[in-house]
């Protein structure tokens, strides 16, 4: 059976996707994405959906040029688009049961 | 091997200066980025942007380019293209440049760039050195009665592996035990069960993206769950008793008299698990009509109607 894991370290961060401790400094003072533990940089946690916003971000700003502000606003309604999205599947759903019969 | 025209890809002409490159590139790169294009097809037509970008930015790689679009890159000569003999890269090659597209995409260019500009350079840094293997990502799809208690999945997924400095995907297979009390979006990381590492490298990790499968009967408010409770205009009236499923058998709740369309009922501790206990289960009640009357039936409404003093639309006052 395989061990499951729901955070990531600074530590593993840097070493599986290259970052550098700056770089994810850049992130977090740009609230892309917010440690979950962790009072210094080195012993910061983050838990996995962070981490898959923090490497949107990170691909984001190196593919498309753009800086850290831009990057932060593109983030930021990328994670609002998610949530209407999911919010307004939710709700059709609960239409259709209710208008159904 | 397939010539590519890179002009054509960023919709350039042959002698277009750096900064219209660039501004084509801004904008294709926007248009297919994967991350803002969850189109089918969106990523590939991104990664032959990101090439076409990696060699028309850089001066000297794109001399080069221009040399072996003279040498054979007419696309009416209908023959697939090869370099010329003996070709070998200046100063474009080699792996470990940083790219536009590289961080991510590295290793990930076509057949012509690999031989236009990662030959003879060196083998490409991945294999020249360990390098970790990539990380992948799956959706994992979780039954809401599954979600409840701590299950066993058998995940299946296919995985890039490099074999004779050949990449190819190979079927992997395992089983995991997810916890009880997943949510919607959320991402487990699997450790070391993504893509092989290269030379002395790790291998990457897997995430599985748990979904929630849409359940016929209940919707999911965060941890609650909803039913709808169909109820006929007399239940709602005078009240009842009915049978209402749950995740977990079934369970009588008590409908008061004069209750409303649109009205939630509790049902406490019978929703989703979170990691410390349950959420609830809300009873949605409906007004349903019977789809037709007999005489008997009728007369009764009729006699309702005349002696019941209410007017659904006093909302609407009297305009």
């Amino acid at each position: 059976m395989t061990e499951l894991v729901f955070s990531v370290s600074v530590e593993e961060l840097c070493q599986c996707e290259e970052f550098s401790q700056q770089l994810i400094v850049e992130v977090v003072e740009h609230g892309i994405a917010h440690p979950m533990a962790g009072q210094e940089v080195v012993d910061w946690v983050f838990d996995t959906t962070s981490v898959h916003w923090l490497r949107k971000a990170v691909r984001l700003h190196s593919d498309l040029e753009i800086d850290w502000v831009a990057v932060a606003m593109v983030i930021e309604l990328l994670q609002k688009n998610e949530a209407l999205e999911k919010q307004n599947k939710h709700i059709e759903q609960q239409l259709k049961r209710f208008l159904e019969y | 091997m397939e010539f590519k025209d890179y002009y054509q890809i960023l919709s350039v002409p042959p002698d277009a200066d750096a900064k219209a490159i660039k501004t084509a590139y801004r904008k294709l790169a926007r248009k297919y980025h994967p991350d803002m294009n969850p189109d089918a097809g969106a990523e590939d037509k991104f990664k032959e942007v990101a090439e076409a970008y990696e060699v028309l930015k850089d001066t000297e790689r794109r001399a080069e380019y221009d040399e072996l679009r003279k040498y054979g890159g007419d696309p009416r000569s209908g023959s697939g293209f090869e370099p010329p003999p003996g070709w070998q890269s200046g100063g474009g090659g080699g792996g470990g440049f940083s790219s536009a597209g590289g961080r991510h995409f590295e290793g990930d260019f076509s057949d012509f760039f690999n031989s236009m500009f990662s030959g003879g350079g060196g083998e490409s840094r991945s294999r020249r050195s360990g390098m970790r293997g990539q990380d992948a990502e799956i959706e994992m799809p979780i039954f809401l009665e599954e979600s409840v208690t701590e299950t066993t999945k058998l995940v299946e997924y296919l995985i890039p592996v490099i074999e004779n400095g050949q990449m190819k995907e190979v079927k992997k297979s395992l089983k995991v035990k997810i916890p009880q009390g997943v949510q919607d979006g959320e991402r487990i990381r699997l450790k070391g069960q993504g893509g092989s590492g290269h030379g002395d490298g790790e291998n990457g990790d897997l995430y599985l993206h748990i979904r929630l499968v849409p359940h016929p009967l209940f919707d999911v408010e965060g941890h609650n769950l909803v039913v709808t409770v169909p109820l006929a205009p007399w239940e709602a009236a005078l009240g009842t008793k009915v049978t209402v499923p749950t995740l977990s058998g079934k369970i009588n709740l008590t409908i008061a008299p004069n209750s409303q369309a649109g009205q939630r009922l509790r049902i406490k501790g019978k929703g989703l698990a979170t990691k410390s206990g349950r959420g609830d289960l809300f009873a949605l009640l409906k007004v349903v009509m019977p789809p037709s009357a007999s005489s008997k039936a009728t007369e009764l409404w009729q006699s309702l109607s005349e002696e019941a003093d209410f007017d659904p639309r006093a909302q609407w006052g009297n305009e």
